[in-house]
């Protein structure tokens, strides 16, 4: 369990360090929505590495994935005021603003998503494979550690075709329709395939899940 | 479309995979089917972690000092209240500051007045076009309410079909602090309340009521009553009127 700070603790502590502990997402945002800039750069500490990580799984260089990660965080500073949290985590937020900013980028370029380079190379391993190396530093990291280890081990669980029509979806921006083309099968089966895939998913997943499946 | 088939798009969607045109009409289902909507919102929660699943990457240090300066740059939409600029920027600033701090909360103060009598607004056209359209539903009946000395006077509209009552009332005093003004329905000689209203200070109101459905009623009448109401009249009605229906 995280230990939640109150905001007349966090009040009480100038450091800039102190920001970065305990302060839950979402105290951080009310404080951006306030224009403080010093809770941006914590919310950028927490999650910058997983946005980085995202963006790169969809755009295909580092200097995109920037832009995107700029760009991402530019528009959650812009509306910090109108974030709603029973609408969802700000990592979700966070994580919904990098995808499609970095989707936007790809199709502006006319290009194709690294997932669907992978995908046309059939690459039994999909995205699991490392492309840098470990973001996460200090031990603070250890429960989204743990997220991440509890997706990416969900995700490696599936079905293999399963796990690629999720994958093409999520990372690759492609509808159903695209990737039945992508793919070469019918799409009944893509169909299938996704809506099982991510019912495991919810399964296994469901430690991470807040609102549960009803 | 049946149900089944709908449940079907709940996954495609909260992954974003749907056909343009097949998540306009799932979307037009979701605004009304409350079973599609929670099983998105849960699906749409796994598909958020999949993020976590994207293979670690470490971004340049320099991304951060890019992400500041960016947002450097602008103010949150809104923002509640300025931030905490470093002491000397501020200082250097403060003239500019305190030029664009003040545009700034007049013209946030200003949005938000704007904001709010714009809600305001709506609600009272929403409330006066309810009124005028039982004013004029062709089934409308009307009852001239006189008192029994001199000044107060209203007249009772009401639309059966549209269960509404509009009440009118003039030179009635407010009720005193504790009490309220309740009108009420005589059916076969039973009295029925339509509901509690005041006067504003000028003595005059005009208000809009439900009306029971399929009530039959011969008068109407005013009483005064404690704060709230009451399920029955507690004194004899100062404002009586007798129905003319409409034909």
């Amino acid at each position: 369990m995280r230990k939640n700070r109150t905001d007349a603790n966090f009040e009480a502590v100038p450091d800039d360090q102190q920001v970065k502990a305990g302060v839950p997402d979402r105290a951080l945002v009310e404080r951006m929505a306030a224009g403080e800039e010093r809770a941006l750069g914590a919310l950028y500490d927490r999650h910058g590495g997983m946005a980085y990580a995202l963006a790169l799984a969809i755009v295909r260089e580092g200097a995109d994935a920037e832009e995107v990660v700029a760009d991402a965080f530019g528009q959650v500073w812009r509306s910090a005021t109108q974030y709603d949290a029973g609408r969802g985590s700000v990592a979700g937020w966070l994580a919904t603003i990098t995808r499609t900013r970095a989707l936007d980028l790809v199709r502006a370029r006319g290009r194709r998503t690294r997932a669907v380079e992978r995908a046309a190379r059939a690459d039994p391993d999909g995205l699991a494979t490392p492309l840098g190396t470990p973001a996460d530093r200090a031990d603070r990291q250890i429960e989204r550690h743990e997220a991440r280890r509890l997706v990416t081990r969900s995700l490696a669980e599936l079905p293999e075709p399963q796990r690629r029509v999720i994958e093409l979806a999520y990372f690759g921006g492609l509808s159903q329709t695209e990737i039945a083309d992508e793919l070469q099968e019918p799409l009944g089966t893509v169909k299938t395939r996704m809506r099982a895939g991510m019912e495991k998913l919810r399964g296994s997943l469901a430690p991470l899940l807040v609102g549960g499946s009803s | 479309m049946t149900d089944h088939q709908w449940t079907e798009l709940t996954a495609p969607y909260a992954l974003g995979a749907l056909d343009p045109e097949e998540r306009a009409r799932f979307e037009t289902h979701l605004a009304d089917c409350a079973v599609c909507r929670a099983e998105v919102r849960s699906l749409k929660e796994v598909a958020v972690l999949l993020a976590e699943s994207a293979p670690a990457a470490t971004p340049p240090a320099s991304l951060r000092d890019r992400v500041l300066r960016e947002a450097s740059r602008v103010r949150p939409i809104g923002a509640r209240r300025p931030g905490r600029a470093p002491w000397l920027a501020a200082a250097a600033c403060l003239v500019l500051a305190l030029g664009l701090g003040y545009a700034y909360l007049r013209e946030r103060a200003e949005r938000e007045r704007t904001v709010q009598s714009l809600a305001a607004s709506r609600d009272t056209i929403a409330a006066r076009d309810s009124l005028v359209a039982t004013l004029l539903s062709p089934d409308a009946g009307t009852a001239a309410l006189a008192a029994t000395g001199q000044a107060p006077s209203a007249r009772v509209t009401w639309s059966p079909s549209r269960h509404r009552v509009v009440m009118a009332v003039f030179r009635l005093p407010p009720a005193p602090v504790g009490r309220t003004y309740q009108l009420w329905a005589i059916a076969k000689g039973k009295p029925v309340s339509i509901g509690v209203f005041n006067t504003s200070p000028d003595g005059r109101l005009v208000a809009e009521m439900p009306l029971p459905v399929d009530l039959k009623f011969e008068l109407t009448a005013v009483t005064e009553e404690p704060a709230g109401g009451s399920p029955q009249p507690t004194q004899t009605p100062f404002l009586v009127g007798k129905v003319s229906p409409a034909d």
